[in-house]
Formats: structure tokens, sequence, C-alpha cells
């Protein structure tokens, strides 16, 4: 009898447990589908950037930019300063298919996976930072704890090739935008930090401005959007190779 | 016929001028860049190499939501003033020589009948290939080999072109240029790199060298390229299979007239050239497989007819009555195949690492004929960018895989590259080169150099 009581204590230690874990991960996997729900409910999105990097001495520079983008997987990214750089473009597809579009060479060049962990085009972002991916897709969530306005989460990228162990990603409580997110190398160390400032423009939050800090090199990148417009009805035509060259 | 071309041109220009009158103001967007470009050998007394500074202006005008303009103008100063009397000193050009080059200058029209075709008119380079520089594909327009180390530089060509999309991942695209144009030839120290050898029976001395280049005759049967490339996307690789029907833009000695000059077998040779017409199929991937980067570019060459040299040596003889002449087949009526095969590789601490394989250099042909080139390029890129540096880059060719010791050409190219600000990059680089047997590179083994580049966009 005592024997079945143990056993009936343990059992329900385990369900109880158990069902505490799922909750848990119910809880994280809603809140990260809150956060897509909010990053990327836009049908589409077209809008100019403006990129500032900051190195260690506080001294700036400036690049700018055009981007269009349609759903979480088309995006084109064209820059249009400094004149060094001005119509170089990359055209991002489903599957990690990207183009590079070089006007001194008049034509459009498939970039290898490889570069997703580089930066991209010299900011503290790298391309699998720009990935337009819902973060569901990406990450495995854990909620830490909710303090203040935010939830904390843990997130652990999917994929081997992630050059991140983790994100401990803050989201806001109420409207579910991330305001932060600090990124953790393969051990363990902490080696970037963002930040995004959010206004709703129509019925979307928009990431008006958004700062990646590399904390090894202390560089600083703030992307500043402008001339944001949502839901243009954007074809898919609009995201081809033909589109990229014009 | 002539009819039918008249009405077609004239509705060609009726729908541009349509579409111009339709123009709306828009910026024109001027841009451009400086770049000079010095090089001195690094042998003693160090002549200088090369000398070019060139200015380039682009022009690119929206003319209406469905039409632009695009031209890239060069101005530019190359080589060295080759002043050799008091009169030339009268004479700006020789004094300070400077050209004008119209390297492109198009209307393209977007959604052109039906909104899935775009056409290109006027001068442009059309580029073929997914390979890194060296494109085996890239036949429509002529070579630019003024610059041998400048590989698969090509001019842009007169022509009209159209790009059909089927939907967006298949596309046709067509090119026609009426008329033919050639590849114009190295320069400066470089200017016999791309010439064979000549051999001559023994006893014999060349004194005197002549010839005249028998250019097509401006028909359209004769003076024509045209091209037909199909493209597409599929299972994750971008491929295209392509067609092009044109001449051999590097021209090739016919018909040789030896003439004693002298008793001691002293000769002059007399040499008609021609640009022998060709059909050459085209292929091409690139894709991604795990992370790496790779394509993969083939042509196939296959001349139209044989060339056939004849050397008539009916001086020589002396005879009162009829000629000597042997003939020698310069290329074989069969296909040759060139093709190419490259990767690169992102590592995560930024280091970039480009490697090619190619089998027949840019001035190669016939199945014999064909050396075999292993590129490679790592860089690295330092201080937020601002410093690049490409410790390993060249490359390694062999003439002749059985006997590799004589017949091989070494090239390192290592470059360091710095940003001096957003716009102003500076190179310093220096090429060497190393090798024995008959192949381009190893003609370049006296001319080992340092180069000097400033680049300033704008």
């Amino acid at each position: 009898m005592k024997k079945i009581k143990i056993k009936t204590i343990i059992f329900s230690v385990l369900i109880i447990a158990g069902s505490m874990f799922t909750s848990n991960a119910q809880d994280a996997n809603t809140i990260l589908k809150n956060v897509d729900n909010v990053m990327y409910s836009p049908k589409d999105m077209a809008g100019k950037t403006k990129i500032v990097l900051i190195d260690k001495a506080g001294k700036e520079k400036t690049r700018e930019a055009t981007i269009i983008q349609k759903g979480t997987d088309k995006r084109i990214f064209r820059f249009t300063a400094p004149s060094s750089q001005a119509g170089i473009a990359v055209l991002s597809l489903p599957n990690d298919v990207m183009y590079l579009y070089m006007p001194a060479y008049g034509k459009e060049r498939r970039i290898s996976s490889s570069v997703k962990n580089q930066k991209f085009a010299g900011t503290d972002f790298s391309y699998d930072d720009m990935e337009a991916k819902p973060n569901a897709e990406k990450y495995t969530p854990k909620l830490l704890k909710t303090e203040g306005d935010v939830h904390v989460l843990e997130l652990t990228p999917k994929s081997q090739k992630s050059e991140y162990s983790k994100v401990i990603m803050k989201v806001h409580k109420t409207n579910f935008y991330p305001v932060s997110a600090e990124f953790y190398d393969k051990g363990n160390k902490k080696i970037k930090e963002g930040k995004s400032v959010y206004v709703k423009i129509g019925n979307y939050w928009n990431a008006q401005e958004m700062t990646m800090t590399d904390l090894k090199k202390n560089h600083t990148t703030k992307m500043i959007m402008s001339d944001v417009k949502y839901d243009q009805g954007l074809s898919d035509e609009e995201f081809t190779v033909r589109k990229l060259k014009q | 016929m002539k009819r039918v071309n008249l009405i077609f041109i004239m509705i060609t220009v009726l729908l541009i001028s349509t579409n111009i009158t339709k123009a709306q103001e828009s910026n024109l967007k001027i841009s451009g860049k400086l770049l000079t470009d010095q090089r001195f050998l690094l042998e003693s007394p160090n002549d200088w190499a090369w000398n070019e500074n060139r200015l380039t202006l682009n022009f690119d005008k929206k003319i209406t939501d469905n039409s632009k303009f695009y031209s890239e103008i060069w101005l530019r100063n190359i080589g060295l003033p080759n002043i050799s009397s008091s009169a030339d000193l009268y004479n700006k050009n020789i004094v300070d020589p400077y050209n004008l080059e119209v390297r492109e200058a198009y209307v393209q029209l977007f959604g052109f009948l039906t909104e899935d075709l775009d056409v290109k008119i006027g001068r442009q380079r059309i580029t073929w290939g997914t390979a890194d520089k060296l494109n085996p594909t890239d036949n429509l327009n002529p070579y630019d080999l003024e610059d041998i180390l400048d590989f698969g530089r090509h001019r842009g060509s007169d022509a009209i072109s159209f790009d059909y999309y089927f939907n967006s991942e298949f596309s046709l695209q067509g090119a026609y240029i009426p008329f033919f144009q050639p590849a114009n030839m190295p320069v400066g120290i470089f200017a016999n790199a791309l010439t064979p050898a000549m051999e001559l029976p023994q006893g014999m001395t060349l004194m005197e060298f002549t010839d005249q280049i028998n250019m097509p005759a401006y028909n359209l049967g004769e003076s024509s390229t045209a091209g037909l490339k199909f493209k597409g996307f599929a299972a994750g690789f971008d491929f295209s299979l392509s067609y092009v029907w044109g001449r051999d833009g590097m021209p090739i000695s016919i018909y040789n007239t030896f003439t004693p000059v002298d008793a001691i077998g002293g000769i002059s040779i007399n040499s008609d050239l021609s640009f022998y017409r060709t059909h050459i199929f085209g292929a091409d991937m690139a894709g991604s497989i795990g992370g790496v980067g790779v394509w993969a570019e083939a042509a196939a060459f296959l001349p139209e007819s044989e060339v056939i040299m004849t050397n008539d040596l009916s001086a020589m003889y002396a005879l009162p009555s009829g000629s000597v002449t042997q003939d020698s087949v310069m290329l074989e009526k069969e296909v040759y195949l060139k093709f190419i095969l490259g990767a690169d590789y992102n590592f995560a601490n930024g280091t970039y690492l480009n490697v090619q394989y190619l089998h027949g250099f840019i001035n190669e042909r016939g199945r014999d004929n064909l050396n075999d080139y292993f590129f490679v390029q790592l860089e690295r890129k330092f201080f937020d960018d601002k410093l690049k540096l490409a410790p390993l880059a060249g490359g390694f060719i062999v003439s002749d895989w059985s006997d590799v010791g004589n017949n091989y050409a070494l090239v390192y190219v290592p470059e360091v590259s710095y940003m001096a600000t957003d716009n102003a990059e500076i190179i310093l680089s220096a090429a060497i080169f190393d090798g024995k047997g008959d192949n381009i590179f190893s003609g370049l083994k006296d001319y080992n150099m340092m180069m000097f580049k400033l680049k300033y966009s704008f």
C-alpha cells in the first residue's frame, strides 16, 4: 500500500512538473508567435533606411538604402549612398537563395549561404540578423521571467549553423514587440546587444530605430527607418532578378 | 525584305519616341569614378610598366516608369607619351594623350509591347556566365584585352537585345549585333603576350613582318553576331543554356607570303589574317551546397569550317612558273570545350576563399591547345572593413601535364587595399610571374611589377 502511495506521488509530481514545463513552453511559444505577428503581420513594406556606423572612437559613417519586403522571405535591399556603394543591391528569396547585384559588373551573382554569419555591408548586423524569417521558425523559446513591462525569453537557435548559442530577448508585455536582444556566441559569451524603438504606423508597429552593438569591437550600428509604407500591394514580380538589375 | 526591315525600324522608332514623349521630368543621376593605376617593374632600372588615369562617368536617367537611359563614358590618359621629334611637341595628343571611350550607351524599355518583355537598344555589355571574371560563355561582346591582368574585360557592342520572362524563374534572352567588332589587343609591355611565337624553318631569320586583316564584309550574313540564352532556376540552382553564332574576336593567320630579303636567310613575311566563324554552345550553373557557393560554366566551340594556313614560299625558290605552297591545319572543324569550375566560402572569422579551375584561356583555341589554370583568392577584412588583405591570390598554370616541370607558370598577386574614406580606396599590390614553356604567364616572367591604384567614387 505504502509502495503504491509512493508511486502515485512520484507519478503526480512528474505529471505536474511536465505540465509546468509544457505550460512554460506554451507561454514562451505564444509570446514568440505574438512577436512574429507584430513584426511580420504587414503583407509588404517599403521604406528608406539610414545606417549609421559608429566606431569605438565615436566616429560616424553613414550609408543609405531603400528596402522593399514582402511576407517573411522576400526582400530587396538597395544602397543609395555613399557613391562607392550606390546601386549595390541584395535580393533575398526563400530557402537561403540570395543574389548580389553590383552595377560595375552588370550582372547578378548568387551568394553562398555561408555569408549568413557575415556582417551585412559592414554593419554590426549579420545577414542572419537581417533575415526576415519568423523567430518561431528560427528559435526554440523558453520564458525566463516576466518583469516590469517585459517578458524575458531565452531563444535557442534551431540551426546548428547559427553563430549564436542563445539570444535573450525582452518582449513588450502588452504590444509584443522586441525591446532588446542579447546575443551569445557558442562559448556562451555575450557578443552583441540590440535595442529597438517601435512606433505605430497605421495598424502596425514599426521598428523605427534599431541599434546593434558589437561588444568585442565596441562598434555600433544604428538603422533608422523613414518613409515606411505598408501593404502597398507589392507583387512577387518585384522580388526577381529582373527587378534587382533595374 | 528591305521593306520589312524599314517598317520594323519605323515601328520601333515610333514606339520609342512615344515612350519618350510621355517622359516625365526626373533626375538624371550622374555618378562616376576616378582611377589612377600606376605600375613599375621590380627589376632595375624599374621601368614604368603602366600608366592609366581614368575618369568614368555614368549617366542614368529614368525616362518614364518603363524606360531608362544609361551610359558609361571613359575619359582617360593611358600609356606614356611617345615624343620623338620637336614636331611632336606641337601636338597635344602626343604630349598629353587622352581619349574618350563610350563603353555603354543604351535605352532600355521595360514591358515593351508585352509586360514580360524588356528590350535594350544601343551600346551595351551583355554579360553571360556564372563564373568569377573568367567566363567561357561570355562571347557576344568583343574582349578588351588591353590590360592582360584585367581578365575577362569586354567592350560594349552596338546591339539590340531582349529578355522575355516566362515567369519569375524562367526567361529567354536574345541579342543581335549587326557589326562585327574584333577584340582589342594588349598594349604596353603586354603587347606580345597573346601573340604566339612564329616557328621558322631552320636557317631563316625574320627581318620584316607585315600583315593585313580581312574584315568580314558589312552585310547581314558576314558581319552579324547573334545569341540566345535560356535561363532558369530549379532545385535551388540557377542554370542557363546558350548559343552564339559569332566570330572569334582574335585574328588567325590564313595566308603567309615568304620573301627573301638577303642572301643569308633573311626573309620578310606578309600575312593575311581573318576572323573565323564559330558556333558556341554554352551552359552554366550556380548555387550553394552546404554553405559553399559553387558554379560551373562550359562552352563548346565548333568552327564553321576548318581553318587552313597556307605558307607561300614561291619567292624563296624563284621558280619560272607555278607556286610553292605548304598548307597546315590551324583549327579543325571539331568541337573543343572550354570550361570553368569554381567555389567560394565565407568563414566565420570573416575570411573569404574563392577557388577556380579553368580549362582553356581567353586566347586558346583548338582541342589540343587548351591549358589548365588553377586560381585562388583568399582575403580578409580588418579594422571595420577598412583594410582588406589578400595574401594568397594568383594562379598555377599547366600547359603540358606530361612534362609539368618545363611547362608551367606561377602567378602571385598579393594585395592590400585600404578604404581611406567611404569613397576612396587605395590598393597596393604586386604581380610576380614565373614559369617555363609556352603559356601566356610564363612569357611575363621578366615583368614582375608593383602596382598602385587609387579609386575615388562620386
